[in-house]
């Protein structure tokens, strides 16, 4: 039998890459086992026909968090980031739409254009998520509070976050407790008044949640994503060869701090000796030692597949099988003979195609997202689905054969479990959907369709690993967040099992490509590192 | 002509009768001023039809709080309380679930569904009770400020934290979930049998405009447990007399206490001079001085409407103008000749005497709510349905019956371009009895009169905003210290000796007469502190 290993790290997706850099950086000795032969998990690039590379799930950064490029040195490890200037373009329907720019000014000077109440808003909302984002981020990048056993340093940290809370003002205080319970929909119609730019926003709030904007608690991941950059929408932020190329970069810094890297080594179970977990055994047969076992992997899939369930106490397994996670995304990717012909944003001083540089927003009024979410609760998908899309190959021309283009398109909603049976049987339809809906914005948009790949949930479950094909490992939810993420006493990254840490999108502060699961992970295990030792 | 007391209340209703009393058995001269001519608000009886009696709107009784009943000492009042037994829900496949209030029968029943759903029956009553026990003293208690520096709010924030983390593991674990997750959601991870998540998750949205499936809708299924909890009377039940009967006896023992009560007493506006109440102005011109005015009508009444948001701080009135009532039911009442004749379970047994609940999956629950966000009433609604004659025969001539029936959705804004509640009242209460028909098919022949309430009317009728029957939803947003508006949780207002003590403040709706009380001590608190 091989010598114990210091330390496995269960999945090479972006969350275990970052846990594996910053422990090695510190000088412990991680593997990282990966069960494909491509790192990033759901942040890759893929080729999707000869010569058409595509950021095949994950199509923007979530925001990345800048402190972890800093201290793993992400710069040195070949990252180029494309920040394009618009964040969103969104198309009305019926001709025109806007863009939302990350300058705030200039996107309030092209909102007055259609409205000075919304341009008024959206000065108002940037400013008053910039402050709240000043309290909830660092709640964001520290490990969240035990209730049971609260550490001086918990008790630090909640007078700081109190501190920070007071410091809002009455006004930003009560925003902040009144906001986190309220239905999107409800909190962006307090700042805009165009129903389409109400849904552009509101759509951070559903974005991969079995959810619609009038479902309480959709304000909740708004109000943490904007927390992170104060911004009203997603970023449109990737990096040069896709997504896929800042997996290989935190890879390639983990291993210059000394970790390894195994592709190809799918895990089958790990191995759990007097509640310590001990090793792992790979799909091969193959049995990995090692002193302690992190897992990047969900929490379903960690605690219902990978342990033994005679190893783990009943209670917890089955309120981990209650946690709730099954998918409403979907996935499709084209490879386009051209760019599409969408009409250009009516008030945008538009230079060329560079509004189609960022997100495109499909998804034309409150009403329309809820429509799109109905389905998904009676076990069927969205016959007018809410898109959220990309075109990478308009910044990043390297992705394709010159002049053509990819595009990624992120489909809501789409049931994991489909009343009508089994989902193989309806991807083509699905993908049909797709491709009407997004011709009836792009009229050119079927004609350029050179090849076309549908993942639908339970793709995302069997190829990419996500229980329920959920992309988020989990609906970030107020019962599912913060202390009760994945679940309550267990939101610090160690689990029932000694030695067996989480890592991934299923611990706080969730999903989204931001990197900081993995960071906050890395920084529990080395409180442990004597113990581990041992 | 003026007249001086030390408090006017507006409204009387069953909570600004609990503060009336309470306020004058502090010896405080009290007077009450009711618009209608009855007392009781939304807690009332009329005979809408001769010799009919109905609990118009609020009809069954389970919340009101039972120190209430002892430190007003209603039964000496008149207040009877009848057993309302069971909840019977017939099913569109011949088959029904009838839980009753006998355990070892509804173990029996449920089994009948479910074998695991029996055993997890058990275990969920006592988890619920357990968050009973956590949540009534906060019931009780005036809502801190947690932006407060003060060392009060501090206090009360460390109180509740503490509480907290005394609960057991599970507990702790439960009460996150109660307070945040749908209905559907809690309910399914403890039951499989549909028609049973299905009507149990009806609690969680009686009044609110939110589907089984909207996150937060586990608290309203955990505030319509309340009742359930006290010792007092563990289930629901029907006031002897209908509901008013529950106010009258509020009223009798307010008047006892030295109250005075108007009833035809409109207000035209609340009077206030340098930021202070220091009245009201009836409709008929009369004006009324008063230390303290108490206000029980909601907050766009009492602000917008009787005050004039020009007198208050802007993001006050912002906050107020943002507060959500969106009503979500309706109310159909009918005078029958003879019972309802279910095809699932025939005959005239005891499954008639408890409620009635068309909640047979949660499937039919969202798609009713699916109907009502786009603007329209539920092509196939929830409903409540209670016979409350066959418990007290008084309510109605001999052989003869009272049917109540709670209707949800039935939203107070209908969509764009439709026509008007005024225009769609009929075809409301005809989709009420196409409904319960499918069901029990003889209802039709028996009804001699009906009396189909919309939201436009429970407002017109009740002085209740939009028809929110628990004047403004119960979100997790606009409770607590929330409700009814972020800072103004502590039943005081911007304007000085201006109180509330409705269902707008904390802890909200139901006949609960919580808020009245709450109101009421915490007024008396601020008199002795010389705040008033």
């Amino acid at each position: 039998m091989a010598a114990t290993r210091d330390i496995l790290i269960i999945g090479g997706g972006h969350n275990g890459l970052v846990t594996a850099a910053y422990l090695a950086k510190a000088g412990m000795k991680p593997l990282v086992l990966e069960s494909r032969l491509a790192l990033g998990g759901a942040a890759r690039t893929e080729e999707l026909a000869p010569g058409f590379r595509c950021p095949t799930l994950a199509h923007a950064a979530g925001p990345f968090e800048p402190k972890i490029i800093a201290d793993l040195g992400l710069a040195k490890h070949g990252v180029e980031w494309i920040t394009p200037a618009v964040r969103a373009f969104a198309p009305d329907p019926n001709g025109g739409g806007f863009c939302l720019y990350d300058d705030a000014e200039r996107t309030a000077t092209e909102l007055s254009k259609l409205s000075t109440k919304d341009a008024a808003g959206y000065r108002e909302f940037r400013k008053a998520f910039e402050r709240i984002g000043k309290v909830l981020g660092p709640i964001l990048r520290t490990t969240p509070p035990s209730i049971d056993r609260p550490t001086a340093g918990d008790a630090i940290a909640f007078l700081k976050v109190g501190k920070n809370f007071r410091g809002l003002g009455k006004r930003d205080a009560y925003r902040l407790l009144r906001w986190g319970p309220m239905a999107v929909a409800d909190l962006v119609s307090e700042f805009f008044e165009t129903d389409l730019l109400r849904a552009a926003v509101a759509a951070r709030g559903i974005y991969g949640s079995f959810a619609g904007p009038w479902s309480a608690g959709t304000a909740l991941p708004l109000l943490l994503q904007a927390a992170l950059d104060g911004q009203a929408v997603a970023p449109a932020q990737t990096v040069r060869g896709g997504l896929g190329s800042l997996s290989d970069a935190i890879a390639s810094a983990a291993k210059s701090f000394g970790a390894e890297v195994r592709t190809g080594a799918p895990v089958a179970s790990i191995l759990v000796r007097d509640n310590r977990a001990v090793g792992v055994v790979l799909e091969s047969g193959e049995e990995i030692m090692a002193k302690a076992v992190v897992s990047n992997a969900d929490p379903k899939r960690t605690f219902l597949e990978l342990v033994d369930p005679g190893d783990l106490d009943p209670d917890f397994a089955g309120k981990i099988s209650n946690y709730r996670m099954a998918g409403v995304t979907a996935k499709v990717n084209y490879a386009l003979s051209g760019l599409p012909a969408f009409h250009a944003p009516s008030h945008a001083s538009t230079d060329g195609n560079k509004h189609l540089a960022g997100r495109i927003h499909i998804g034309s009024g409150i009403d329309y997202l809820e429509k799109a979410f109905d389905a998904s609760k009676y076990g069927d998908f969205s016959p007018e689905p809410y898109l959220d899309c990309t075109i990478p190959t308009v910044s990043d021309p390297s992705l394709a054969p010159a002049g053509l283009h990819v595009m990624s398109v992120t489909m809501q909603f789409a049931p994991y479990k489909l009343k009508a049976g089994d989902w193989s049987a309806h991807a083509d339809a699905l993908g049909d959907t797709v491709t009407k809906l997004l011709s009836s914005y792009a009229p050119n948009f079927k004609d350029l369709v050179v090849a076309r790949q549908v993942l639908t949930p339970a793709d995302l479950e069997s190829s990419y690993g996500l229980t329920g094909g959920h992309i988020l490992h989990g609906e970030t939810t107020l019962d599912q967040f913060l202390t009760f993420r994945p679940l309550l006493g267990w939101a610090q990254y160690r689990t029932p099992i000694d030695a067996l840490y989480l890592c991934g999108a299923g611990t706080h502060p969730g999903g989204g490509v931001t990197g900081l699961p993995g960071a906050n992970a890395s920084r529990e295990i080395l409180k442990d590192r004597k113990k581990i030792h041992r | 002509m003026t007249q001086q007391y030390d408090a006017v209340i507006i409204g009387g209703g069953h909570n600004g009768l609990t503060t009336a009393a309470y306020l004058a058995r502090a010896g405080k001269k009290v007077l009450v001023l009711e618009r209608r001519h009855v007392l009781g608000g939304a807690a009332v009886t009329e005979e809408v039809f001769p010799g009919f009696k109905f609990s118009v709107c609020s009809y069954v009784v389970s919340l009101l709080r039972p120190e209430i009943i002892r430190e007003l000492d209603l039964p000496r009042h008149g207040l009877e309380i009848l057993p309302l037994d069971g909840t019977f829900s017939p099913m569109p496949n011949g088959d029904y679930l009838w839980r009753v209030n006998d355990h070892g029968k509804t173990r029996r029943e449920i089994a009948r569904h479910s074998k695991l759903d029996a055993e997890a029956y058990d275990e969920y009553g006592k988890a619920m009770v357990e968050m009973g026990r956590f949540v009534k003293p906060i019931l009780e208690m005036t809502p801190p400020d947690p932006t407060s520096l003060r060392p009060k709010g501090l206090k009360d924030l460390a109180f509740l934290g503490r509480r907290f983390q005394k609960l057991s593991a599970d507990d702790k674990y439960n009460q996150v979930q109660l307070m945040t997750m749908s209905a559907v959601d809690f309910l399914d991870q403890w039951f499989e049998t549909d028609v049973l998540k299905a009507t149990m998750s009806a609690s969680g949205i009686i009044g609110t405009f939110l589907g089984v499936r909207s996150p937060g809708t586990a608290y309203v299924l955990l505030h319509h447990y309340m009742g359930e909890i006290d010792g007092a009377f563990r289930s629901w039940g029907f006031a002897r007399g209908g509901t008013g009967a529950i106010s009258n006896a509020i009223a009798d023992a307010a008047r006892e206490a030295g109250v005075e009560i108007r009833t035809e007493a409109p207000i035209e506006k609340i009077l206030h001079a340098n930021g202070r109440a220091t009245g009201v102005v009836l409709k008929n011109g009369d004006e009324i001085h008063a230390r303290v005015v108490v206000s029980s009508v909601d907050p766009r009444l009492t602000f917008i409407k009787m005050l004039g948001a020009e007198h208050l701080p802007g993001d006050f009135v912002e906050d107020i103008n943002r507060y959500k009532f969106r009503g979500s039911s309706g109310k159909v009442n009918m005078a029958l000749d003879g019972l309802p004749e279910f095809t699932c379970l025939p005959g005239h047994g005891a499954h008639l005497r408890g409620a009635i609940s068309i909640s047979p999956s949660v499937e039919y629950m969202e798609r009713a709510y699916d109907d009502a966000k786009y603007g329209r009433f539920s092509r196939r609604p929830y409903m409540d349905v209670v016979i409350p004659t066959l418990t007290d025969p008084s309510l109605a001539p001999p052989g003869k019956h009272v049917m109540s029936c709670f209707v949800q959705y039935a939203p107070y804004k209908l969509r764009d371009g439709d026509p008007t509640w005024d225009d769609q009242r009929e075809a409301f209460g005809d989709t009420v009895i196409d409904t319960l028909s499918e069901y029990a098919p003889n209802l039709r022949e028996h009804i001699l009169h009906r009396q189909v309430l919309t939201p436009l009317d429970i407002e017109r009728d009740f002085g209740l905003t939009e028809g929110n029957i628990f004047q403004g939803e119960l979100s997790l947003e606009q409770l607590f210290f929330l409700r009814p508006a972020p800072g103004w949780a502590q039943y005081r207002t911007p304007i000085k000796n201006l109180y509330m003590c409705g269902s707008a403040t904390h802890p909200g709706g139901g006949i609960m007469g919580a808020p009245g009380r709450n109101s009421a001590l915490k007024l008396l608190a601020d008199w002795k502190a010389g705040k008033v």
